[in-house]
């Protein structure tokens, strides 16, 4: 077995183009996904019982569930069952920010059972409101505790991106695979894309581990 | 009677029609079957490789730090995606010998998971204060018995959530080795739905079978570690 490994450098601007996607892809979805899954941890400290068990439902539901699965559910079901059509891009940033809101909202719901109830009490003591209390005094402590949280997540999330190549939204994997196929350099082609995504996601990854240390809780 | 190979605009918005799961039941079940001991295996590898290496990266010194350092940050920077495929159609170019389906796919997720299960040992491990390993020495303990008989009881309690996340994180990951035709429950539901036409009711009693996998066994091992939990302490 030979290998040429001049195949990747000749399909260099495509790999490119294909990360480009794939770093889209991960920011779009965390756009939705930050205020997404605050939403649902809200809804799931919410005073009403039927609005808490919902919520709590779709939560583990999407928590407990291939992502794989997830978006095959949404390209094949939405458009046969429901006549609802969605490009490529659409249908895997729907089935990416579902999953990672889910996530977000378990994430934002730690951080903010993590500040301690005196605070509420003192804050509503002091006449504040509820979402005034929220805003002002228990989200700015939370969001710092959970950002070392939420970057994992981010990290994870740049992986799992690779799995909508399967609905063919021509992400780094989707480029790659492709390139597999129309050349049978096999080897190259896939240790390429795997570099590839090392390269990129070794150094988020040293980011978070970074976050985690410097923003170590200690209360 | 025919198969119903109805166009999607011919049918009223939800027309539930649930006899082709009940007639190809086995189908399914084997897809089942091939998802729990894939997962089962890949966990079996990932947790035996995660022992190994979170032990010798704890108290190996510091070239085995540094190595399994390297394999752990690899790993878990990589897509499981891009390491299934990449094990399966170009590992076997690299020792010149076919892999099957399911051994890649075992292969793949248990490494895979092996470089998370390291990170979880080793921090379990750093956890336990390093009096308790000293003290286990000056009782004439050699290093191995030490971190057999103390250190490892304690820190797998404190593991356990993690553990079990991971456990969890393996079952569901295991669905992505339908991409390299391992006939496992999301490969049988993808070819199922395009034999039946049915992808509404066959999608979803997949996502109900990984549910009903996923969602007891995280809640299980939750209760393990509050019933034990207490032991972990120290």
């Amino acid at each position: 077995m030979t290998f040429d490994w001049s195949v990747v450098w000749d399909n260099r601007w495509r790999l490119i183009s294909g990360a480009e996607m794939t770093i889209v892809l991960t920011a779009t979805t965390m756009a939705v996904a930050l205020p997404g899954g605050l939403l649902l941890a809200l809804l799931r400290l919410s005073p009403f019982r039927v609005v808490r068990s919902f919520t709590t439902g779709i939560v583990e539901f999407f928590r407990a569930t291939p992502l794989i699965l997830q978006i095959y559910w949404i390209f094949y079901v939405l458009p046969a069952a429901f006549d609802i059509r969605l490009s490529e891009f659409a249908t895997a940033l729907l089935g990416l920010s579902l999953n990672v809101s889910s996530f977000n909202s378990e994430t934002f719901r730690a951080g903010i059972q993590s500040i301690r109830p005196g605070q509420w009490n003192a804050a509503l003591a002091l006449g504040m409101s509820k979402p005034q209390v929220l805003h002002k005094i228990i989200l700015p402590q939370a969001m710092l505790r959970v950002l070392p949280a939420l970057a994992s997540t981010w990290v994870s999330l740049f992986k799992d991106t690779s799995l909508v190549s399967i609905i063919a939204v021509a992400d780094l994997s989707y480029v790659a695979l492709k390139i597999r196929s129309e050349t049978y350099r096999v080897l190259e082609v896939l240790t390429a894309m795997a570099a590839l995504y090392c390269l990129m996601g070794y150094p988020q990854a040293k980011l978070v581990d970074w976050l985690h240390r410097r923003l170590k809780v200690a209360e | 009677m025919g198969r119903r190979v109805a166009a999607p605009e011919d049918r009223t918005a939800m027309d539930v029609d649930i006899s082709p799961l009940i007639e190809n039941w086995q189908f399914i079940l084997t897809g089942l079957g091939f998802t729990l001991s894939l997962s089962g295996l890949s966990i079996v590898l990932g947790v035996g490789i995660g022992l190994v290496c979170g032990v010798m990266r704890t108290y190996g010194g510091s070239l085995l730090d540094t190595a399994i350092g390297l394999y752990v940050d690899l790993l878990r920077s990589i897509p499981v995606l891009a390491i299934l495929v990449w094990t399966y159609f170009a590992f076997p170019l690299v020792i010149g010998e076919s892999l099957t389906p399911f051994s890649g796919g075992v292969l793949a997720l248990g490494v895979h998971l092996g470089a998370y299960v390291t990170e979880v040992i080793r921090a379990g491990l750093t956890s336990i204060r390093p009096g308790q390993m000293r003290a286990a020495l000056a009782l004439g303990m050699s290093p191995l018995q030490a971190i057999r008989t103390i250190i490892l009881p304690q820190a797998l309690i404190r593991m356990l959530p993690p553990l079990g996340s991971l456990i969890v994180i393996a079952v569901k990951d295991s669905a992505i080795a339908s991409v390299i035709a391992v006939p496992e429950l999301l490969r049988q539901s993808q070819v199922l739905a395009g034999k039946t036409f049915r992808p509404f009711e066959i999608y979803t009693a997949a996502m109900l079978i990984y549910f009903l996998i996923c969602y007891p066994t995280a809640r299980t091992i939750d209760q393990i570690y509050r019933r034990f939990a207490p032991l972990g302490a120290s």
